[in-house]
């Protein structure tokens, strides 16, 4: 198999990779372009660590080759946004989420796209979307929180959340 | 007393560098002859605040435990101190395991006292220095917030302008504390400093570190534990793209290429031809087999007898029979380890719980002086006990040997699953003489490996010369074996007075490699012993709670988390269809109660909610306290549902997160946590909230179905 070089729209920027057609983004991000926030746990689609933003829906980047992401915007937690400050972070943070952290990234990038889709989803609706990523600190009734902070926060953005 | 304590900490300031106090972590241990400065603390000429941290991060809250005590007594905020992982130093080993290891919830609670003397000691000479140049009397002056301030406003000095006259005071001998009462920060800071980097991509883990452009090496393994590779064949392999080298290594053959997929795919063309003996094939029946059979003609060691046995015959006898399966850590970073050689020295990435033996493994593998090695640690992606070994550095530095050359090695899960250090099977019998709600006697009998011995053998040849013998290491290692009281711990301590108390332990071995599972013995012990005290209570008719009550004494620890945990869950007032268990325990210097609720879905426990209760000393941070037990009791209820490892012809049949799951977000309810008001110093958090999990939800499953379930993983017939 020969590489090929592919043009990617990643975190709003075009990127020129040449790699195997059925290299997985997930090494494409990590051994190629060093963005290393988009974490390896299980390889097989299993676990979620992998999450990235395709076109702004959820998608496990261990398991997606190269050539099927070629053209199509991809998001990382790097640029999901400016200065880590979108409201899922902060809510995560405000929630005292992160223990050893590992999962995180997988887990707010599924939680950003459940947002974005849902804007102010039930439990039901939250362990529904979340129920794929796996944390094995065991932050999960925390996460559920911090999505819930955030939902309000994004349906009253002028800062009336949480008075 | 004095000389001792000012011993402990030294003024190692350079001059116009600011003020650095070295001070000496895990002083209970050591003599006045060999202290020396193994911490730093450093306020720079510029205002920065160092604090080197000399514990690993795996979340459960060390950097913010550890500078927020030290801000505390210094008058900082904690988000103001920088922190730093500290390099391998011999003054870091922990005078307990004699290693630089973090392990047995014990970094908090055997440094909270010299962190708080340390930071007070920079504050006694900041303001002693704000004294000499302001003329204001000591006692008029305060730090706070990073200054120096008088109480009428006429003096405000930032530490930056103060550090370097400030390193010309004497360390005090005996720095005054704060009152508890006039605590700022300790039980009230409830950030975590560790948290902005882990929500944006930018912390650090094993994984992640190193320099750019290392070559990736994945490894391909014989499928059975005690496997030897006779041979491999890797044409195939060596002729795909990128493929860099294949090359053998003790415990299979790596596959290098220029990055992970590469190399990954290039390691499905390797064959790997091994072999085993049949006695070697571990085989997890065959070692069901022999703990019972321990039971019929093993050798029991007594390690608890109390009160005089009661009468044959007397009271009604309750006999149960649990048992444990293996299980593995699974963390959710996979095991991996950089490596760079440097001339006739190496620098190594990893993020690990014992830095001095990954240095040592580092320094075995490449065959040079441990001297010349350098470790970064970094953020370790869960640890739990699996990352206090260093195979992965020993894997690593034997691969950069044979390709004279830099190298990142990960772990694939399945590695990682099958490759583990487990925590043991073990099995317990147990034997009890009631009369009516007096118990005349406990007799438990635990047969099971022990960690220690099998843990012992799987590191010393990192840390002893290669001239010690193998027999003699396994022979020392099995000494270890029979005194182990990891074995044993948590049904050794039983809190109840009871008329007679025996426990023995019998040390069944077996080929399986053992390691320290968070809470290690305490993880099975405590479903054990919580659970055959539940039947009691069950047999003598009594309410679970009232029973233990009345076999603990009125002020006890175990008394108080029970109360305030059957206040939490409403003990005995569950909704209609809901089911509560109990279970308390002490480890780590900690109490914990729990109360699992569960209802009954299609005739399977669902988890509606657990609350827990827990004493833990001084609550440093008490969110960080209310984190630890909400993780530890999710911990304690993956295994208590899913966990077990089984091999078969030697071989572990899981294998990734399909076969081996861990508990998902929909099946893990709200968990309500109350610390006990205390003024103690802090006792563990790490591992103590896992314990109670599995015998108050078997206990919930028995109120609601009647049937008692006495091995784990717990099935419903």
């Amino acid at each position: 198999m020969q590489p090929v070089t592919y043009e990617l729209l990643l975190n709003g920027r075009s990127r020129q990779v040449t790699v195997e057609e059925d290299t997985p983004l997930l090494w494409v991000l990590r051994d190629l372009l060093g963005l290393t926030g988009t974490k390896f746990g299980c390889g097989m689609g299993l676990c979620g660590a992998c999450t990235v933003h395709l076109d702004g829906t959820p998608a496990r980047s261990c398991l997606l080759p190269i050539a099927a992401v070629a053209g199509r915007a991809i998001t990382t937690i790097e640029g999901l946004a400016q200065d880590g400050q979108h409201p899922l972070q902060r809510a995560w943070v405000s929630e005292g989420v992160p223990q050893c952290g590992y999962c995180q990234s997988g887990q707010i990038m599924t939680a950003a796209a459940l947002l974005a889709d849902q804007g102010q989803p039930s439990d039901a609706d939250i362990d529904s979307a979340m129920s794929g990523i796996l944390c094995r600190c065991g932050t999960y009734d925390r996460i559920r929180r911090a999505i819930r902070r955030a939902a309000v926060e994004l349906w009253e953005p002028d800062g009336e959340a949480g008075q | 007393m004095s000389l001792t304590r000012r011993a402990f900490i030294r003024n190692l300031s350079a001059t116009g560098g600011g003020l650095c106090l070295g001070f000496t972590l895990h002083s209970r241990a050591q003599g006045p002859d060999e202290l020396r400065p193994n911490a730093f603390l450093r306020i720079s000429p510029t205002g920065a605040i160092a604090l080197q941290i000399h514990k690993a991060e795996m979340g459960q809250g060390v950097v913010t435990g550890f500078c927020t005590v030290v801000a505390e007594e210094l008058g900082v905020l904690p988000e103001a101190i920088d922190f730093q992982f500290a390099p391998v130093d011999p003054a870091f080993k922990d005078p307990d395991f004699h290693m630089q290891i973090t392990g047995g919830s014990t970094s908090l609670r055997v440094n909270y006292t010299m962190l708080r003397r340390t930071g007070a000691s920079a504050r006694d000479m900041l303001l002693r220095a704000a004294s000499a140049r302001s003329g204001k009397p000591y006692a008029a002056l305060a730090c706070v917030e990073g200054r120096v301030r008088d109480t009428d406003g006429g003096v405000d000095f930032s530490f930056a302008e103060l550090a370097d006259e400030a390193a010309g005071f004497p360390v005090p001998e005996d720095p005054p504390l704060k009152a508890a009462a006039d605590f700022t920060l300790v039980g009230r800071f409830d950030d975590r400093l560790d948290s902005a980097s882990k929500v944006d991509g930018s912390a650090r883990y094993g994984i992640d570190a190193g320099p750019p452009g290392v070559p990736l090496a994945v490894m391909v393994r014989p499928p059975v534990a005690h496997g030897r590779m006779t041979g491999f064949s890797a044409d195939a392999a060596r002729a795909m793209p990128g493929v860099l080298a294949v090359v053998a290594v003790d415990g299979g053959v790596a596959v290098v290429a220029g990055n992970y997929w590469r190399a990954r795919k290039a390691a499905e063309a390797v064959e790997v031809r091994w072999e085993a003996s049949s006695s070697e094939l571990v085989d997890s029946q065959r070692i069901d087999d022999a703990l019972r059979a321990a039971f019929r003609d093993g050798d029991f060691r007594e390690v608890r007898e109390d009160g005089a046995p009661p009468p044959e015959n007397a009271g009604a006898l309750l006999e149960a029979e649990y048992s444990v399966p293996f299980l593995a850590h699974a963390a959710m970073e996979p095991l991996n380890c950089t490596l760079v050689p440097d001339g006739d020295g190496a620098e190594v990435w990893v993020g690990t719980q014992a830095p001095d033996l990954a240095r040592s493994f580092a320094a075995l593998g490449l065959g040079i002086d441990e001297e010349r090695i350098v470790v970064h640690n970094q953020f370790l992606g869960g640890g739990f006990g699996r990352r206090a070994f260093a195979d992965n550095v020993f894997e690593a530095a034997q691969i950069a040997r044979a390709i004279d050359g830099p190298v990142k090695l990960v772990w694939s899960r399945e590695d990682d699953t099958r490759h583990d250090f487990y925590r043991p099977a073990s099995r317990s019998q147990l034997r009890a003489r009631l009369d009516g709600g007096h118990v005349l006697g406990w007799e438990h009998r635990i047969a099971g490996p022990s960690v220690m011995q099998s843990a012992a053998a799987s590191i010393a040849p990192g840390l002893l010369p290669g001239w010690i013998p193998d027999g003699l290491i396994r022979f020392g290692a099995g000494l270890l074996g029979d005194r182990d009281g990891s074995s044993v711990e948590g049904a050794k301590e039983l809190p109840y007075a009871f008329d007679h108390v025996r426990v023995s332990y019998c040390n069944v071995e077996t080929p399986v490699r053992l390691g320290f599972w968070r809470s290690v013995g305490h993880s099975f012990n405590a479903f054990v012993v919580e659970c055959f005290v539940d039947e009691l209570a069950h047999a003598a008719g009594e309410d679970p709670l009232a029973f233990r009550r009345r076999h603990l004494a009125a002020d006890s620890p175990q008394r108080r988390v029970l109360d305030a945990v059957a206040t939490l869950a409403g003990w005995g007032a569950a909704p209609a269809g809901h089911f509560q268990g109990v279970a308390v325990h002490a480890s780590f210097e900690s109490v914990v109660a729990e109360v699992v609720e569960i209802s009954l879905s299609d005739g399977q426990p669902k988890l509606e909610k657990v609350y827990c209760a827990v004493d833990c000393g001084t609550a440093v941070n008490p969110d960080i306290v209310r984190a630890q037990m909400e993780s530890g009791i999710v911990f304690g209820l993956t295994a208590a549902l899913k966990g077990e490892i089984t091999f078969v012809d030697g071989a572990v049949q899981q294998g990734n997160f399909h076969d081996y799951e861990i508990l998902r977000m929909h099946e893990v309810p709200p968990i309500e946590v109350a610390i006990i008001d205390s003024d103690a110093p802090p006792t563990g958090v790490g591992e103590p909230g896992t314990p109670p999990a599995a015998p108050a939800l078997a206990n919930a499953i028995f109120a609601a179905t009647g049937q008692r379930l006495r091995s784990l993983p717990l099935r419903l017939a």
